[in-house]
């Protein structure tokens, strides 16, 4: 990435060389003066709706804030209380076993998938579009059509393992199985993106180098262990961040499946912080559990980065 | 993955390979996995109540009716123009803001365009969830909106209204990233060439080198118009009105609702909310999927 960035800064000065002294320095005036009135509106924007918020967030977590006039700082008071709450300890611990079971399931199968993909095959453009349509479609629309599959009674799921003398399941409704079910439903959505990003840096991955360890007599697996996971690392971390921050993120898929039941099941951070400040109105206490799951976002990429670097070095 | 396997470079390959089968078998019941659901929806949306009853899969007619009656069942064609409305404006402000700023970003001289950049990246990271709560705040602060004073507040600002639905998710970081890759690799002796001729700088910007850049804004205009119109989390929170609703909100409720929940009228609701995008992808695949892997690779 550093590579392509570099480019443009050493090009944009060149003017200045070109251009007789005065009237360059004229219109690099014009030029600076024209750059930053294009880029205003963006920084205006990014800074009251994203940068603010970002510093608000941390600021309202101190305090009882909850929409009327009067608040005040409660220091860490939010956070003590957090950690009693067993709504929140709940939700913290389906995110956490979502996280941990939907990426590294989804990271394989779709690694395997592009693999596959990557070999001279005939329906690429079928297959491709395929496995990439449930990416495009509305996590809303995936969740209904996912809650009739589940339908215990005359839904797909176990109208198909009736096929092979199964006995029905109530999928959604049953503690042992709702966030299980979830996590088959967000692991489905989500292989179409992966499977492009690993398909696009599999076409990348050196053939002379392939080649060579061909000549070497390697066979598949050393080939790909020694060539292409190697030249997989970046986008591996890149595939491995921005599925942290979606399995996190998952809101949409709970709320119109399960609304976190049966029970606390399926209750998820995002569920919890959207009933405590919008339905509860404790938007200091929300704020509070936002950042804990910040904090959290930023273990596991640490975690993810640790990883990678171990297995760089082994 | 055997050491006796063929290695691809060697002649004379077998026309049927035990693995190639495999691989075939493989993908396909991979295809097959990924496409029944839309399948399955498509099916239901055709049955009679009757028939959904007990598992099947094919309908005994072809019940078209059940489009015409969800949509009397919930105002599906109202949320649809919603959402429509919610797309098209927020993928016109995101075009207005990212092409700029990227543009200013690549070709401009301003003093600390790295660190701008960078600051745009970082920003790349921050999770929508994660500012949810003052983002709504703010929202509801804007000065002289919805009632409120000069200093944002007594009334709701930009909750439930068009401003409020389109201006704070539009213009989003990753899109001024975007536009600005696509900007630095446009050649800048062409705007040395216009300059020349004696057109302004914002001549350039608007008439030299936006131009050129067509298919970057349509790669833009795509993946903001999916965004846009598979949000829900936003419009959950700050419409209240039944009139603003867009789509995958309206079907949510319609979805929740014990009483209302007739299967093949809410597969066609959802068969509505999703052929657009399927359609949307199926036309513009390759940019799509060249943009998804841009985006992977730079990022």
């Amino acid at each position: 990435m550093s590579a392509t960035l570099e480019h443009p800064t050493s090009r944009v000065t060149e003017p200045r060389k070109v251009a007789p002294a005065k009237d360059g320095r004229k219109l690099i005036r014009s030029q600076v003066r024209t750059g930053w009135l294009l880029l205003s509106p963006a920084l205006l924007h990014s800074a009251i709706f994203i940068v603010v918020p970002v510093i608000a967030v941390l600021a309202l977590s101190l305090t009882d804030y909850s929409f009327g006039d009067s608040w005040s700082w409660v220091g860490f008071g939010n956070y003590s209380e957090l950690f009693r709450d067993v709504d929140f300890q709940a939700s913290l611990v389906n995110t956490v076993l979502y996280a941990i079971v939907v990426i590294p399931l989804s990271m394989a199968i779709s690694l395997a998938i592009a693999i596959g993909l990557n070999q001279k095959i005939r329906a690429i453009g079928f297959f491709r579009t395929a496995f990439y349509i449930p990416t495009v479609t509305a996590t809303v629309a995936i969740a209904t059509i996912w809650l009739w599959i589940y339908n215990p009674g005359s839904g797909l799921a176990n109208g198909f393992l009736g096929l092979f003398g199964f006995a029905p399941n109530q999928w959604l409704a049953e503690p042992g199985t709702a966030l299980p079910s979830l996590m088959v439903v967000g692991i489905w959505q989500g292989l179409g993106t992966k499977i492009i990003i690993y398909l696009a840096a599999l076409q990348g991955v050196s053939r002379d180098l392939l080649e060579s360890a061909d000549l070497d007599g390697a066979n598949r697996w050393q080939k790909f262990r020694n060539v292409t996971w190697p030249a997989l690392g970046p986008v591996q971390f890149f595939v491995l961040i921005t599925s942290i921050v979606g399995t996190f993120q998952v809101f949409d898929l709970v709320y119109v499946m399960t609304r976190g039941g049966p029970g606390t099941e399926t209750r998820v951070l995002v569920l919890d912080i959207y009933q405590n400040a919008f339905q509860d109105l404790k938007l200091g206490y929300a704020s509070a559990e936002t950042v804990i799951m910040m904090i959290l976002i930023a273990l596991f990429i640490g975690v993810g980065r640790l990883l990678q670097k171990a297995d760089v070095n082994d | 993955m055997t050491s006796a396997t063929v290695p691809a470079v060697s002649a004379g390959k077998p026309s049927i390979r035990p693995g190639r089968v495999v691989l075939y078998v493989v993908l396909t019941i991979g295809a097959l996995l990924m496409i029944t659901p839309f399948v399955w929806m498509v099916l239901t949306a055709f049955k009679s109540d009757l028939e959904i009853m007990k598992f099947s899969w094919l309908p005994g007619e072809l019940r078209w009716r059940n489009f015409v009656e969800a949509m009397q069942t919930a105002p599906f064609l109202r949320y649809f123009r919603n959402s429509l409305i919610i797309a098209v404006g927020e993928t016109a402000f995101t075009l207005a803001v990212c092409t700029t700023a990227g543009y200013a970003l690549a070709k401009l001289p301003i003093r600390g365009s790295k660190a701008l950049l960078s600051y745009f990246i970082l920003l790349l990271l921050v999770p929508f969830q994660i500012i949810l709560v003052p983002l709504f705040l703010i929202v509801k602060s804007i000065p002289l909106f919805g009632g409120n004073n000069i200093l944002g507040q007594g009334g709701i600002g930009w909750l439930n209204s068009w401003w409020g639905l389109i201006i704070p998710l539009g213009a989003a970081p990753l899109f001024t990233f975007l536009a600005r890759q696509f900007y630095v690799s446009i050649p800048s002796e062409l705007a040395q060439a216009a300059r020349v001729d004696g057109l302004g700088e914002f001549g350039i910007f608007w008439r030299i080198m936006t131009p050129l850049v067509k298919p970057a804004l349509i790669t833009i205009c795509v993946f903001q118009i999916e965004a846009a119109w598979n949000g829900f989390l936003w419009p959950l929170m700050i419409t209240t009105s039944d009139s603003m609703r867009p789509l995958q909100l309206g079907l949510a409720i319609f979805a929740q609702n014990p009483a209302e929940v007739q299967w093949p009228y809410l597969m066609a609701g959802t068969a509505l909310a999703t052929l657009p995008m399927i359609v949307m992808f199926v036309f513009a695949q390759k940019r799509f999927v060249e943009g998804m892997a841009n985006v992977g690779i730079k990022g």
